[in-house]
């Protein structure tokens, strides 16, 4: 008797925040070893990029002593395992180096560029996912009827139109016709909130139309499925109202996937924008990533990289948080 | 003319002017040179606007005419785009990219100014001569220029920012117009306010490569500490720079202390875009005010918007296509001539700019040059193309690849070549790399050779060219046979002597005899094909007064205003 008591007391689940704190180490663990195998694959890649950086900076007029010594002084020469080891090293501790193109720091570059993003992003979040999950819903809600093809032919089209349409349309109709928007996003120095806002809203508009008929059908399918459930029914045979059951019962079951595709649009939304930010002239982390490159800034396009991957996994971690948070069966299943 | 005008230029012919001033105003009245020519040539050997009218009257031309100038509206800032960003830090001697050379421009200047119809304006020199053979070029610098670090600009100056211009060892990209025509020995301070440039080979175009077509020739402190130019205001222009961010933009107030007086404007917001779309509408959308540089494909919308003015400037900026000369298949001249000759250059012109060029003569004297000679048209000719194949024992084509990059209009030039050459048998296949890529590698220089750089090694490429005032560095750098960018690896002796004459040529007689022969040379050789000279278009909103197209496009504000 006393043995199966052991057992039972073993095998009771541990407290709930003990689960979730171990769930998220292991998160933690992998996110780490993630990150250090991106390091690995864009310290790599920036290898392979065509050029000589010592030319490149120096022009076409410099003597080849002069480049060599320029490549020299700034370690390019050195076996890569030791060009590696010394930029993760210095990665880590916070000294991101400085720019070969630019002559100051990565920091200084990478700094204003991320927090422009992250704005970006923020407000392209704001807008899209409360819209979309609200598209979604009522899409599934109507399943079959105008409003769900409405929504959902709309979703579609707007998915399946390249980003640059979009914007372009949106800067001709609202910027530059009738003159309502700003069509360049980045906002003049010391301008206040709302102009800042007032600036980001045409490519966030952009944003929100590339990625509402994503979110918006995966919404709909996951209302679809917990709609049907049997939980669902039970809910209403207890005698729920449809606002009780749509609420407790059917989102919350139904966002788990929807939370999953949003995290996952993050790296998009921080570090992918290159095409928005282009034709919007604004300074994102992906101009300044894409210039790295394309002038073999290795410092700059390293750090640019891993920062965006950090801010991506960043967002997964906290995706999986809320995950845990609404679903028991991963909150357990990370305990096992 | 009256007497008195006719004594004072007798005068002045007698007792001022040299050998130099006596030929150009002979040449003038002798009927060798129109009056746009005659006044460009004297802006260049230093004639003052005093004896510019007497000579003019003395023709019985109408004198040089002084426009009033309009009182421009003071105040406002002017919000410029500027397309591409440059690519690198600020120090003037570094620029090779037109977003350097803008940043830069707008708060630098030169000892002279080339103005869009290819004149030399004074800017801080108030006069410049030569010797006969110009081989010593005499400036005498402005007095009471002020840098806008509250220095006073002196010779000292002026020759510690030449030595490093023309410095092998400085990583100057204004080599191009320097290397082989002075080196820092030579320029030496005669005193307080006059530089002589004591030359390695005699140029009679000397003033134009110290003067805003060498866009690196900024004037900057004696004790100028390098990488500091974005940091520290230290031009002589009438704005500086007061704030500067990669990428992002760079930001100028008016300089009170010019010693041009009050520039109209309070200052310039100038910001950066990678994207003509982006800029185009950014303009279209009243957020900028001006547009250093527009391209015909991506800004038709410009066009003929009411609110917009394109204004065009032209100039010799170019496409080069060379052919490697020393290697097979276009080691034989009737081989490259074949190419050229399948090229509808009428069509490219309007296909491409729409009509926004001169058409290349497989030299590169563009028409916009005084000396150069007009030779009849190389046009589309199949039939001659194919004879030239067959007597090269190619009538039955060859395969050979196309190197360019991913910029302006040149992969779609390169597929215009393609297309055409299928004509006689050669089968193009096309390489477009990144501008990095393009430019990669090593390229020692001869004697070393051309290192491994795509642009200087492959069978064929397409380079593009900037601009210049005078064809002096086409012919030095891509033609003769030392030349660093000698992409053709072209070698014809008789060439070298003929150039070399040319540059060395003071009259514009004896410059048009030796273009001719130069020009002949290479009609008949084609190392290179050079399909246009396109015009520099800049879109500006109608509210800015006062703004000039320049062909090397800078962007010049100092008598800009706003409506």
């Amino acid at each position: 008797m006393a043995g199966l008591l052991r057992r039972r007391a073993a095998a009771r689940p541990l407290p709930r925040r003990t689960n979730i704190a171990r769930f998220l180490l292991k998160r933690f663990a992998l996110a780490l070893v993630t990150l250090f195998l991106l390091s690995v694959i864009v310290f790599a890649a920036a290898q392979l990029l065509p050029g000589n950086v010592g030319r490149n900076v120096l022009g076409p007029f410099a003597s080849q002593q002069d480049v060599d010594t320029y490549n020299k002084l700034h370690g390019l020469d050195k076996p890569m395992l030791s060009q590696y080891w010394g930029w993760i090293s210095h990665f880590v501790r916070g000294d991101l180096g400085k720019s070969l193109q630019y002559d100051v720091s990565v920091g200084s570059l990478l700094g204003p560029a991320l927090g422009n993003s992250l704005k970006l992003a923020a407000l392209a979040f704001v807008l899209v996912v409360p819209i979309s999950i609200l598209g979604g819903t009522i899409a599934a809600l109507r399943r079959g009827r105008v409003t769900d093809r409405a929504i959902t032919i709309t979703g579609l089209s707007l998915t399946s139109i390249p980003e640059f349409v979009t914007a372009i349309v949106l800067i001709v109709v609202f910027g530059v016709a009738l003159k309502w928007l700003p069509v360049n996003a980045t906002a003049p120095p010391g301008a206040g909130f709302f102009t800042q806002i007032k600036f980001l809203l045409l490519p966030s508009f952009a944003l929100v139309a590339v990625l509402f008929g994503y979110i918006a059908r995966i919404t709909r399918a996951s209302v679809i499925e917990a709609v049907d459930a049997d939980y669902t029914r039970t809910a209403y045979l207890k005698g729920l109202g449809p606002r009780q059951v749509l609420g407790k019962h059917v989102l919350r079951n139904s966002l788990l996937p929807t939370i999953a595709v949003v995290a996952t649009q993050t790296g998009y939304l921080i570090g992918g924008l290159l095409v928005i930010e282009k034709l919007f002239n604004y300074n994102g982390i992906g101009q300044r990533i894409y210039t790295a490159a394309e002038n073999k800034d290795f410092t700059l396009l390293q750090s640019g990289v891993l920062i965006v991957g950090l801010v991506y996994l960043a967002a997964t971690l906290i995706a999986d948080l809320l995950y845990s948070l609404l679903n028991p069966r991963i909150r357990f299943a990370g305990a096992e | 003319m009256d007497r008195e005008t006719r004594r004072r230029l007798e005068h002045y012919r007698r007792d001022t002017a040299g050998d130099v001033e006596n030929t150009l105003i002979d040449e003038f009245l002798d009927g060798e040179m129109d009056r746009s020519d005659f006044l460009r040539r004297g802006s260049v050997f230093g004639l003052s606007l005093t004896t510019l009218g007497a000579v003019l009257a003395a023709a019985g031309e109408v004198p040089v005419a002084f426009a009033r100038s309009t009182a421009a509206k003071v105040g406002g800032r002017l919000r410029v785009g500027c397309i591409p960003p440059p690519a690198h830090g600020l120090d003037p001697h570094t620029y090779a990219d037109t977003g350097s050379l803008v940043t830069g421009n707008i708060a630098g200047e030169m000892l002279n100014r080339t103005t869009d119809t290819g004149k030399l304006v004074p800017e801080l020199a108030v006069s410049w001569k030569s010797n006969p053979q110009a081989t010593v070029w005499t400036f005498n610098l402005r007095q009471g220029v002020k840098f806008q670090n509250g220095q006073e600009m002196t010779a000292d100056d002026v020759v510690a920012t030449f030595k490093r211009l023309v410095d092998p060892n400085s990583g100057s990209q204004a080599l191009s117009a320097y290397k082989g025509v002075i080196s820092p020995a030579g320029v030496q301070k005669v005193d307080a306010h006059t530089v002589a440039f004591h030359l390695d080979a005699p140029t009679g175009g000397f003033p134009y490569l110290t003067s805003s077509t060498t866009y690196q020739a900024i004037i900057l402190p004696a004790n100028y500490q390098l990488g500091t130019f974005e940091k520290t205001p230290q031009c002589t222009g009438a704005f500086k720079l007061v704030s500067y961010t990669p990428g992002v933009g760079a930001t100028y107030e008016r300089f009170d202390g010019w010693w041009g007086g009050k520039a109209p404007l309070d200052g310039v917001d100038l910001k950066y875009f990678s994207d003509d779309a982006a800029v185009v509408s950014a303009l279209l959308g009243n957020q900028i005010d001006l547009i250093n540089e527009v391209h015909v494909s991506t800004g038709r919308a410009l066009f003929n918007n009411p609110n917009v003015q394109v204004i065009s400037a032209k100039g010799a900026t170019h496409r080069l296509v060379p052919m490697l000369t020393d290697a097979p298949p276009f080691n034989d001249w009737r081989v490259r001539q074949a190419v050229a000759l399948t090229l509808d250059r009428v069509a490219i012109r309007q296909r491409l700019f729409s009509g926004f060029a001169s058409l290349g003569n497989d030299t590169p004297f563009a028409p916009v040059f005084a000396s150069s000679v007009a030779l009849p048209q190389r046009h589309k000719d199949i039939a001659k193309a194919k004879q030239l194949m067959a007597a090269a024992g190619k009538s039955s084509g060859f395969s050979t690849q196309l190197t360019t990059y991913k910029a302006f209009e040149l992969p779609a030039l390169a597929q215009i070549i393609q297309s055409s050459v299928k004509a006689i048998g050669i089968k193009m296949g096309l390489r477009i790399l990144t501008s990095t890529a393009y430019y990669a590698g090593s390229q020692l220089g001869p004697p070393k050779g051309w290192g491994t750089t795509p642009w200087l090694n492959t069978p064929i490429n397409i380079t593009d060219w900037g601009g210049r005032a005078i064809p002096n560095v086409y012919l030095t750098s891509s033609l003769e046979t030392k030349g660093v960018w000698n992409a053709s690896h072209y070698s014809n002796k008789k060439f070298d002597k003929v150039a070399k004459s040319y540059i060395a040529a003071i009259s514009l007689k004896d410059q048009r005899k030796y273009a001719k022969l130069c020009e002949l040379i290479l009609q008949h050789d084609t190392p290179a094909i050079y399909p246009y000279f396109y015009y520099q278009l800049g879109g500006v909103s109608k509210k800015v007064k006062g703004y000039h197209a320049d062909p090397q496009g800078q962007v010049y504000l100092s008598h800009v205003s706003l409506a």
